[in-house]
């Protein structure tokens, strides 16, 4: 094994450990501390992360950066630690998401609460501090397989194939999974984000 | 809406399902033609298609942060240890 670590490392040098504090901590601790607000919680997250990736580094393919792979990893401690933070919020079973998501329609199939407007210029929007906040709040409502099934296809662009190797799922439930994913994260961002609490008593 | 045709609950599951894989050219018909007169339809999808864009942006990982926020010297110390002792 350490052969086969050090065959990567000299191919691939910022797979070196060694190298990953100077070279990247500084970016991840200012994502963690982004998007939660304190710094020892930051710090234990970017240690966190360094940490599993030192340990999973066999899986990392070199496919994307260092860095890209890296702060993925950070993503999800992040999601998990919020989904602790916010214990009354998140919802664990998935069953649960499953009736949010029915809820929208009316038995007939139409909508029931139709999706709002967004005002909003797409070019805009990654300007918004703010609404990646509400994407991270909003992921970690969702039970752990659901928001982690949506980050990997969405964030991380992983294929259908990809990621029914790392859930073990067969493709129609990764499909099924990350419709719900994205329909109660769609629902959940104009809640928050978008502030249509009209239609919400509907 | 006649039987054949998809309702707004199996037309916006098969929005987001056209986002990992290829559907069947006659689904995508009936897809089409749902979303040219349903505009709630048109709206989930639009926004599916927004929240991965942002999602995939560069600038959801770069643009946002402080520059000037480092990794307190002590933390990092702390992790450079860490990460030494359970190396393999």
């Amino acid at each position: 094994m350490t052969q086969i670590t050090e065959e990567i490392s000299a191919t691939n040098p910022n797979l070196d450990p060694e190298t990953w504090v100077d070279q990247y901590g500084d970016y991840l601790y200012r994502f963690a501390l982004a998007r939660i607000k304190g710094q020892a919680v930051a710090e234990d997250l970017v240690q966190e992360t360094f940490l599993a990736a030192l340990h999973g580094r066999k899986s990392f393919k070199g496919q994307s950066a260092v860095k890209t792979w890296l702060s993925a990893i950070l993503k999800h401690k992040i999601v998990d630690y919020l989904r602790k933070k916010n214990r009354e919020q998140a919802i664990d079973d998935i069953d649960t998401v499953t009736q949010t998501v029915e809820g929208f329609y009316h038995s007939s199939g139409t909508w029931k609460i139709p999706p709002g407007k967004w005002d909003l210029d797409p070019s805009k929007i990654y300007e918004q501090h703010e609404f990646m906040d509400t994407l991270f709040k909003c992921l970690s409502e969702l039970p752990g397989r659901l928001s982690k099934v949506f980050m990997l296809r969405e964030m991380e662009g992983l294929s259908t194939k990809e990621i029914c190797n790392a859930l073990q799922v067969s493709a129609t439930n990764s499909w099924v999974m990350l419709h719900r994913a994205r329909a109660y994260l769609r629902r959940c961002l104009e809640t928050f984000w978008f502030n249509n609490t009209k239609e919400e008593n509907r | 809406m006649s039987h054949w045709m998809f309702n707004c609950k199996e037309v916006s599951r098969r929005v987001s399902e056209s986002m990992d894989h290829r559907l069947p050219l006659y689904q995508r018909m009936l897809i089409r033609m749902h979303l040219l007169m349903c505009k709630y339809c048109s709206r989930f999808r639009r926004q599916l298609l927004l929240l991965r864009e942002f999602c995939r942006s560069p600038q959801m990982a770069e643009d946002f942060l402080d520059p000037t926020v480092v990794l307190p010297p002590d933390a990092r110390e702390r992790i450079r240890q860490a990460l030494k002792s359970s190396s393999p």
